[in-house]
């Protein structure tokens, strides 16, 4: 039943994606070229991330969430905000990616969105807010989805070697998506438009800054994966969280 | 000193700066982004001080013009050529423009939100948004007591570290961060736990049944529905002014204004009392509380 009820939630949402992705988004972009004249990128894009982040909501709410799950998705929302705040003083040297990681493996793809858009968004009452939250918020999440997603699908395999997959996938989720993500928000930002030549440019001079994240999550995976993946299992069966 | 306007309904708030960020968005018109970036500045000085003043010279004016000098390197649109790059592309007067312009307009947005940093607390989003999205509100509020409890917890826990000897403050580098590494696990196992707890009592209490209201303390008064209808018109006025093309400035190949009309000026007005609405508000508290003391 447990799994009828899986596929069941899964095609709702993607059905609400497939609406957004194929309706809500091109008419917003055809919005945006006719009537704003083409000159918006940012105002537009911000809507598109806005739009691939709802469904998530929509469905989590949707199903009304049982207050067991919402407490495990805060604690590790919480760990995640506390470890960005611990390090505030170096730039980019931030656990918030592998917190997201660990959450996808351990509580699934749906929940390891939730902890990392919340994390992006909660951390930027400390870190003040901007523009640039909902990108933050979207890059995370989609971090954590994916984690998700992979280990599932069985691709990181539990196994002795889990934790080095893990590792893997961390840096190169950390340097090749939300790298990506954030310096085509701050090109969008400072330029206002969308060139392929200024977005090289701007990951370019991104990249020491996004090798310094990457290198940190690497490094959090590798010294936290092991024991919190443990820890949160232990709580799992403890409790029966297992559906 | 004290800001009024943090004291009117969540919803005012809130529409004001979606709003006024948007437009700050939007709108690329010389005129009307100085209205703009003058309240901002005006309304963060007032609620923040000296270190409003000091952010928005010190970051905000160095890289709003380094941000104006990018823009002229890749964009040759234009048809006033000044000169010619290196690499044969020329260099025109209307990419300068345009780079100043969209500056201006991300400097002027980031001002704005480091006002609404200020003035839209956590509790006023919870209140906001706990009948549309429970669930994540809840995280959202939890997230926000468990930082502050966390830390509590390390505390409590490292104190009792110390006593048999496995503090961070006991040993070489490598048992430090052993005892560290040591503190966080306790840490972690704790909070997991006692949140099943606190699930399981929330449970008990009833969450999630039908007919349970939830606590706030925020009332709409009259005062409240009369800034929130001021609002409604001004935001209908400049967005009509703004469907209708009045604020529209074509960059490139040349600069074009639209003119200046009766109707112009009418958005132009309304534009400027939404952004200075918050000071205007602040201006009327303070000669309100003058005259009323005058009287006692």
């Amino acid at each position: 039943m447990g799994k009828e009820q899986g596929v069941k939630r899964l095609s709702k949402r993607t059905l609400v994606e497939a609406f957004f992705i194929l309706l809500i988004i091109p008419l917003t972009i055809f919005w945006g070229l006719t009537v704003l004249d083409d000159r918006k990128y940012y105002f537009i894009s911000m809507l598109i991330i806005f739009y691939t982040m709802l469904p998530f909501f929509m469905v989590f709410e949707g199903r009304k969430p049982k207050a067991r799950e919402l407490m495990v998705i805060a604690v590790l929302v919480a760990i995640a905000v506390a470890g960005r705040w611990a390090f505030f003083m170096l730039p980019q040297f931030k656990p918030v990616v592998a917190i997201v990681i660990i959450a996808g493996v351990c509580l699934g793809a749906e929940s390891g969105f939730l902890v990392g858009a919340m994390s992006g968004f909660v951390s930027n009452f400390l870190f003040g807010q901007g523009p640039w939250t909902p990108w933050q918020m979207f890059s995370f999440g989609i971090i954590g989805f994916l984690a998700g997603i992979l280990f599932k699908k069985g691709l990181l395999k539990k196994n002795g070697w889990i934790y080095l997959y893990l590792c893997v996938f961390g840096g190169l989720s950390t340097l090749l998506i939300y790298g990506p993500l954030m310096n085509t928000q701050s090109m969008l930002a400072a330029t206002g438009q969308f060139t392929l030549e200024l977005l090289i440019i701007y990951c370019l001079s991104g990249l020491p800054f996004d090798l310094i994240h990457a290198f940190a999550t690497v490094f959090f995976l590798l010294i936290l994966s092991k024991p919190m993946i443990e820890k949160i299992e232990r709580v799992k069966i403890k409790y029966g969280l297992i559906e | 000193m004290v800001d009024c306007f943090e004291k009117y309904h969540p919803v005012v708030n809130f529409v004001y700066f979606f709003a006024v960020i948007i437009f700050a968005m939007f709108f690329l018109h010389p005129v009307y982004m100085a209205l703009s970036l003058s309240g901002a500045c005006i309304y963060s000085i007032m609620l923040n001080g000296k270190k409003a003043l000091k952010f928005n010279l010190v970051y905000m004016l160095p890289s709003m013009l380094v941000l104006a000098c990018v823009n002229p390197l890749f964009n040759h649109e234009g048809m006033t050529i000044l000169f010619y790059l290196k690499d044969g592309n020329p260099f025109t007067l209307e990419s300068i423009i345009y780079g100043i312009v969209s500056a201006t307009m991300i400097i002027n947005v980031i001002i704005w939100f480091s006002c609404h940093n200020q003035i839209m607390s956590s509790d006023k989003i919870m209140y906001l948004f706990g009948k549309v999205i429970p669930a994540s509100s809840l995280i959202f509020s939890m997230v926000l007591r468990f930082v502050p409890l966390y830390k509590a917890r390390i505390k409590t826990i490292s104190n009792a570290q110390k006593c048999i000897g496995n503090d961070v403050s006991q040993g070489n580098v490598l048992r430090r961060a052993r005892n560290g590494l040591k503190i966080l696990s306790i840490m972690v196992t704790w909070s997991l736990e006692s949140s099943i707890e606190t699930a399981d009592s929330m449970k008990a209490r009833g969450y999630g049944l039908k007919g349970r209201t939830a606590f706030s303390i925020y009332k709409m008064t009259l005062k409240d529905k009369v800034v929130i209808g001021l609002l409604a018109i001004l935001i209908a006025l400049v967005a009509m002014g703004a469907c209708s093309g009045l604020i529209y400035v074509n960059y490139f190949p040349r600069i074009q204004f639209t003119p200046v009309t009766v109707w112009s000026s009418f958005v132009f007005i309304s534009y400027f009392l939404l952004c200075y609405m918050p000071i205007f508000l602040n201006i009327y508290d303070e000669i309100m509380w003058r005259i009323s003391g005058q009287n006692v």
